[in-house]
């Protein structure tokens, strides 16, 4: 039996309600792009951390809908632009939920785009079939609708508020709150008690389903904690 | 006359080239439906639809992206916008500003709409302008940047602006920055066209007033220029309940193509665009050509163009000869106001096309992806913002490469199902009228300071 499976049967008044917000994003040309690999090196150090922040965590929310095969900017770039499948490969397998800083986040795409030049000298002046453009994220912070005083509320906060506050709370809020964590699993394990749910939901894989998979599948583990 | 052109004629089926047959020669011969030489469309524009409220896109994009809308307008209740354009009716930005306009009202936040004035004289040296900003060769006058500014004073003096964030549309009314200086308003350049390669001189002598205003924005990336004012992307977008994109019957949908002899029970492939070398018709029945020696199926050319450009007509021509007495191939030049048939004939398409040169942002593609249709693009312009390439769609770079696209997709209908699927999703979360209207409230809130509840 996997750990997923082995969820608490208790049922725990929340020490505090949960509040649904969600995150807006509006984007931002930056006067930075690469034509070469070579080029987004030098870019991938000099941007600002909103850029990192709107080619990572951003852009797989604006391409929730994809299964498979998008991960980030910077790898599909590789892939689709400079033809290099071996550093696409590494570069998309870069899991954001690993990072609670943009700046190891950056600093994880920067060693890896470096090395991969240093085995590859020929390979960082060669021109990409289309230019990269840095873009930025500004964002503004949103109430809901939806709070919950009960893991019944919860459930159903999940299930109906946007996939941008599923986005906002599962998958960017660990930049937040600077912890591998997420704010659903947060609540659940200091607020509800359920510890055991906490980790569950965190276990979840963001880069093998849609964000709307996603969604079901914490409704799924958090009404197993309900039976 | 019939306003409505069908152009190829009901030729017999004999009359392929032997080079042409499938190569499954001994498939049997489809019987086509009789086609119409006349099909009944509308003669004269109808009238105009009320604009949609915000409730009614509740069932395309659900009760919490409404909400979420409202509360990014809540702060800015007591707010108030100007819009600012050259043209009220024709054109997208007009077209896009009927829409925005009564929706961020039913947001409460009060939004006016003015169009300048000008002479002829005006308008031929903003025409001119407008090309020379796409990358056409032109002479700037003395002459030509005089009548410029005579008539944006004139209307910065007959207007006035009392509001709290001005939007000033395209560069025909970018010279009314001159009056920010009276003004505590945040300003705006929301530039609609390709600047990626402007005629130096023109963007020279704009260049001045774009960098007066507290903000810019652009319809892609590549669009944007090295300027000190912060740069943001709005991606143009659809309104899913306008004509050319709602739901359909499909007792509609059959009568059109009834109407064009389109044979619902066989594969249908479509671009839909004006006869203009740029969309590149030809190589599309090219491509249609040589996919169909290995697949069953029909082309539709849907597009207009050709009755009031000259240049259109020649290419329609060109298409026609390309075509030669083709069944299969169906040619239509239709007027403007032909939005539902349109609509109709991208519904009832197996695979939609637009086979690009160079492209803008190619708001033909988002319509063929809202509509879950798996769709093939030229990496051109605005395309590879929609297409995906083996993700949203198909991204191709030649005739030959499309006409493989046409034969994979249609031949693996299983993986052009999730293209259609994912593509849909992408205009929903990317490119609707609801996600505009979420990037104006939001740019407002960050312009004016207000960027938490």
């Amino acid at each position: 039996m996997t750990n997923a499976t082995v969820v608490p049967t208790i049922q725990r008044a929340p020490a505090k309600p949960f509040f649904f917000h969600t995150s807006a994003h509006l984007l931002r040309i930056t006067r930075l792009k690469a034509n070469t690999l070579g080029e987004l090196l030098d870019a991938l150090r000099q941007c600002p951390d909103d850029a990192i922040f709107e080619h990572t965590f951003r852009t797989l929310q604006e391409h929730h809908f994809i299964r498979e095969g998008f991960s980030n900017d910077f790898a599909h770039w590789a892939l689709s632009d400079c033809n290099e499948p071996s550093l696409a490969e590494r570069l998309a397998s870069v899991d954001v939920r690993a990072f609670t800083s943009v700046s190891e986040l950056r600093e994880r795409f920067v060693q890896i785009v470096d090395s991969y030049l240093q085995r590859n000298p020929g390979v960082g002046s060669r021109m990409a079939q289309e230019t990269f453009y840095f873009c930025a994220a500004d964002i503004v912070i949103l109430p809901t609708s939806f709070v919950a005083s009960t893991m019944h509320e919860f459930a159903e906060g999940v299930r109906r508020v946007s996939l941008h506050s599923i986005h906002h709370h599962f998958i960017e809020a660990r930049l937040r709150i600077k912890l591998m964590s997420n704010d659903f699993s947060q609540w659940l394990h200091e607020d509800v008690g359920l510890t055991e749910t906490a980790r569950a939901l965190n276990r979840i894989d963001i880069y093998t389903g849609t964000l709307e998979d996603v969604r079901g599948q914490i409704v799924r583990i958090v009404e197993r904690a309900l039976i | 006359m019939d306003s409505v052109k069908q152009i190829a004629e009901n030729t017999p089926e004999t009359s392929a080239d032997s080079s042409d047959l499938p190569m499954a020669a001994a498939e049997p011969v489809p019987i086509r439906p009789e086609r119409r030489q006349s099909p009944r469309t509308w003669e004269t524009p109808p009238a105009p639809a009320p604009p949609p409220h915000l409730d009614d896109y509740r069932a395309i994009v659900g009760e919490a992206e409404l909400d979420e809308l409202r509360f990014l307008a809540r702060d800015l209740k007591r707010k108030s916008v100007k819009m600012v354009n050259s043209t009220a009716v024709g054109g997208g930005v007009a077209e896009m500003l009927n829409r925005l306009v009564p929706l961020l009202g039913e947001l409460e936040v009060t939004t006016h709409w003015d169009v300048i004035t000008g002479g002829n004289d005006f308008y031929e040296v903003t025409k001119a302008f407008h090309n020379a900003l796409h990358g056409s060769a032109y002479d700037l006058t003395r002459q030509a940047q005089e009548i410029f500014l005579m008539y944006n004073e004139q209307n910065r003096q007959r207007m006035q602006f009392p509001e709290d964030v001005v939007v000033i549309h395209d560069p025909q009314p970018a010279a009314l920055i001159g009056a920010r200086e009276n003004t505590s308003a945040r300003w705006v350049w929301r530039c609609h066209i390709d600047l990626s390669n402007p005629d130096p001189r023109v963007w020279g002598f704009l260049r001045p007033f774009i960098e007066q205003f507290d903000a810019a924005i652009f319809s892609s990336q590549s669009f944007a220029r090295q300027l000190p004012i912060p740069q943001y992307l709005f991606y143009p977008c659809i309104d899913p309940l306008s004509e050319k994109n709602k739901e359909l019957d499909d007792s509609f949908v059959q009568k059109v193509c009834d109407e064009f002899g389109v044979d619902r029970s066989r594969p249908i492939v479509t671009q839909v665009s004006r006869f203009d070398r740029l969309k590149d018709p030809v190589g599309v029945v090219q491509a249609f050509k040589l996919a169909r020696k290995y697949v069953d199926c029909q082309l539709v050319l849907a597009g207009g163009g050709a009755s009031d450009d000259p240049e259109g007509a020649v290419v329609l021509q060109e298409v026609k000869e390309t075509a030669g007495n083709d069944p299969d191939i169906i040619i239509l030049d239709l007027p403007p106001w032909c939005a539902l048939e349109i609509n109709a004939l991208q519904r009832a398409s197996t695979l939609v096309v637009q086979k690009s040169i160079k492209e803008g942002f190619g708001l033909t593609v988002t319509e063929a992806l809202w509509k879950g249709k798996p769709t093939i693009g030229g990496a051109v312009g605005g395309i590879p913002n929609q297409i995906i390439h083996k993700l949203t769609g198909a991204l191709v770079h030649s005739v030959e490469g499309c006409a493989y696209q046409i034969r994979y997709l249609l031949t693996h209908p299983e993986f052009a199902a999730q293209l259609g699927k994912n593509g849909h999703e992408h205009v929903k979360e990317n490119f609707l009228m609801t996600t505009n209207v979420r990037r104006w409230l939001l740019l407002f809130r960050i312009l004016l300071g207000r960027r938490t509840t």
